[in-house]
């Protein structure tokens, strides 16, 4: 009996961790090619909820409503780009830290007075009604999120590798003046990160509000999270992220089910203080030797 | 020069009798300040307390207002939202206290807003009806306790079946279930806590018949309980018997779906919240609270309240139907007490309200004295709601039910006889 319940809670958090992995991943992308991050990228998965949520209220079908509610997520992350961070890069100064945090705060307040403060339920035509395997309980909706998970970042990894374009993504990341010099526009590739990571964004929103529910505060504690595991899985491994997300998931759960439910944001704390302390480039990532 | 000067001075004259006429207190409305949340996680109760309050106002006031000293007088309501957040409500509070001509205040849903704010109410002797507020705590901190004695005049009354009463209950109902072992749930708010505290008592009370498989706390926000959840399952719990708010008892009920774990979730009355009944769907119902109004036009009065509410804010469904009525019941009793002192003085209201003359006809029932002076042993003096007042109700399909039909046969032949604590 016990056994069975240390695995339901693994499992539990493992699926919890898969989310923690794809709000990472957004971070990751716009870090490759812009060495910027977005610090309101939570706030894009709660907006991307929302405009779901609302779509959803219009009496659109699942499918559309997932569709609108990605472009929106391209769209707010173009916003993003363009009011927050290009013009920082441009002046090569740090300004996108502080201005991606107010961007975050703006739309904050402006859901807030859209949406109210409520938490609201996510309609959703996955079940969540529990099926057992091996005793251990699992929802559709959890599965949902895996699939959802894997699926989004699988097509953008093979984007990336596939496609011209994703071939030029991959060329800013790595030597941004090589690839200016060769033709290819860094400022556009930067563009479309900070929308592909947009994208994820609302990916991550539509799968975990059923979940959650939908409201303003929905995203803060996961984004949070999300940055730790991107920074001890190191700010360049798509692989690393799935790996540490989950572990960090598991931990969480773990520690939630022995010590206590007050504990469970102690344990990725302390993996972040580590991972800085120990390896500042993550556990996956690359040693860059930096030329001054 | 001269007629410049005159001209000024009588001004000034003017202004002075202007600036007296409103501080003085001697204006021709009532001021009655509503506070609660508004907005977030407790907004279902506080936006139907107030909702409640102004269907009353505007019913008062239709009909002219309150008769004082041969002057009809309108009842004019201040709304503040406490966001349900402690420091809010002490800043609110402190509003209150500055306002010269304010009557009363009616409202508050969150115990530890309670807490923050009464206390510079009391201080200035500001009269203050609580709904639907029913955490012990918010009135056992005027008790005297030990050697620190409480006040022997007290300006804050509540309206809303109590914990004690509630946690009572519920330990009743798991008792008469046959149930023998049983989880506690509580949320860390002080809400929770003393609510907790409340079961733990009772159930010392009551004999002791239910062993405590484990006692869970969560957070505020919390949206994962698998862990508290997984623990009460592998100790056996036969039953939940949790306080919180909607949105985390939500949680708690999906999470018990989730994990398989179907047993009965009973516990005060925040689970009648429409959050709490909208988020977890199917997984709530059969979950079991005490509830001062059921939303079923059982009686003439309770059918014109409903129909009333429906009409005013275009819904089809109460989003707390308590937090409606008590707050609706707790303006009349007000007014009872104005119209008694006949006076817009708080401090004359306070005295009527210890000593209604007049019967109030409620939608909840016919209030017959609901207070009497305060008594620093007896925190009941200031308390309306006795056990009487209070059925079990039951989530069914979106809706609050009764829970046991004796309940709802008792209060339909009851409708027309007078009820209060004197009945008893």
């Amino acid at each position: 009996m016990d056994q069975i319940m240390v695995f339901q809670m693994m499992v539990s958090g493992a699926f919890m961790g898969l989310v923690y992995a794809l709000v990472a991943y957004g971070f990751q992308l716009t870090y490759a090619t812009g060495k910027s991050i977005n610090f309101g990228q939570g706030e894009l998965v709660m907006v991307s909820a929302f405009i779901c949520l609302s779509l959803t209220n219009l009496g659109l079908p699942y499918g559309i409503m997932v569709l609108l509610g990605l472009l929106c997520g391209a769209l707010l992350g173009l916003f993003v780009e363009r009011s927050a961070v290009r013009l920082a890069l441009e002046q090569k100064s740090e300004g996108w830290i502080l201005l991606t945090i107010i961007l975050g705060l703006l739309f904050f307040s402006v859901s807030e007075n859209i949406w109210g403060r409520d938490d609201r339920p996510f309609p959703t035509p996955i079940s969540s009604d529990a099926f057992q395997v091996f005793g251990i309980s699992v929802t559709p909706v959890e599965i949902s999120v895996a699939i959802g998970v894997f699926f989004i970042m699988g097509l953008i990894e093979l984007f990336k590798r596939q496609t011209l374009l994703g071939k030029a993504f991959e060329a800013v990341s790595t030597d941004r003046d090589a690839a200016e010099l060769m033709g290819i526009s860094a400022n556009r590739t930067v563009m479309l990160s900070y929308a592909i990571s947009g994208v994820v964004a609302a990916m991550a929103g539509v799968l975990i509000s059923p979940i959650t529910t939908v409201g303003p505060t929905m995203a803060s504690a996961l984004v949070l999270k999300a940055f730790s595991v991107a920074v001890v899985a190191g700010l360049d491994s798509g692989f690393g992220v799935v790996a540490v997300g989950i572990f960090l998931g598991i931990l969480e759960s773990l520690t939630s089910y022995y010590i206590g439910s007050g504990w469970r944001e102690v344990p990725g704390l302390t993996l972040l203080i580590l991972a800085l302390a120990l390896r500042p480039t993550g556990i996956f990532g690359k040693a860059v030797i930096r030329k001054v | 020069m001269k007629i410049q000067l005159k001209s000024i001075a009588v001004l000034m004259l003017a202004g002075a009798a202007a600036f007296s006429a409103c501080g003085g207190g001697k204006s021709d409305v009532i001021k009655v300040a509503i506070t609660g949340p508004f907005t977030g996680g407790s907004a279902p109760m506080g936006a139907s307390m107030r909702d409640g309050a102004k269907l009353a106002i505007a019913e008062i006031n239709a009909a002219g207002g309150i008769e004082i000293n041969g002057k009809k007088l309108k009842i004019e309501a201040i709304e503040r939202d406490d966001e349900a957040k402690n420091e809010r409500g002490a800043i609110i509070c402190q509003e209150f206290v500055a306002m010269k001509d304010l009557s009363g205040v009616i409202g508050t849903v969150n115990t530890g807003v309670v807490l923050a704010g009464d206390k510079y109410l009391q201080e200035k002797g500001i009269t203050k009806i609580i709904t639907p507020a029913a955490g012990s705590q918010s009135m056992t901190q005027w008790l005297n306790k030990g050697d620190k004695k409480g006040p022997v005049d007290l300006s804050i009354f509540r309206f809303a079946a109590y914990d004690d009463i509630q946690a009572a209950m519920v330990i009743e109902e798991a008792i008469n279930r046959k149930l023998t072992r049983v989880a506690f749930f509580y949320d860390s708010t002080n809400y929770g806590k003393s609510g907790f505290d409340d079961m733990v008592n009772q159930n010392k009370k009551q004999g002791d018949k239910l062993q405590v498989a484990a006692s869970e706390k969560f957070n505020i926000g919390d949206k994962d309980m698998t862990a508290q959840l997984l623990r009460a399952k592998s100790a056996g719990a036969q039953a939940i018997l949790i306080w919180g708010i909607g949105p985390e008892l939500a949680a708690i009920a999906n999470g018990m779906a989730k994990i398989n774990l179907r047993v009965p979730l009973i516990g005060g009355w925040p689970l009648s919240m429409s959050n709490f009944v909208d988020n977890a769907g199917k997984n709530g119902d059969g979950t079991i609270m005490p509830q001062t109004f059921i939303e079923e036009p059982i009686t003439p009065k309770a059918k014109a309240f409903i129909e009333a509410y429906h009409k005013a804010y275009n819904v089809k469904r109460i989003p707390s139907p308590v937090s409606a009525a008590q707050g609706y019941d707790a303006v009349y009793i007000f007014a009872a007490a104005v119209s008694q002192a006949q006076s817009t003085d708080t401090k004359k209201i306070k005295l009527a309200l210890e000593d209604l003359k007049k019967p109030v006809h409620g939608v909840i029932t016919t209030w017959l004295k609901p207070y009497t002076k305060w008594d620093p042993n007896n925190v009941a003096s200031h308390e309306a709601f006795t056990r009487e007042q209070v059925v079990m109700g039951m989530v069914k399909d979106g809706r609050i039910i009764f829970a046991n039909d004796a309940d709802r046969q008792r209060l339909i032949k009851n409708a027309s006889a007078v009820k209060g604590k004197d009945s008893k």
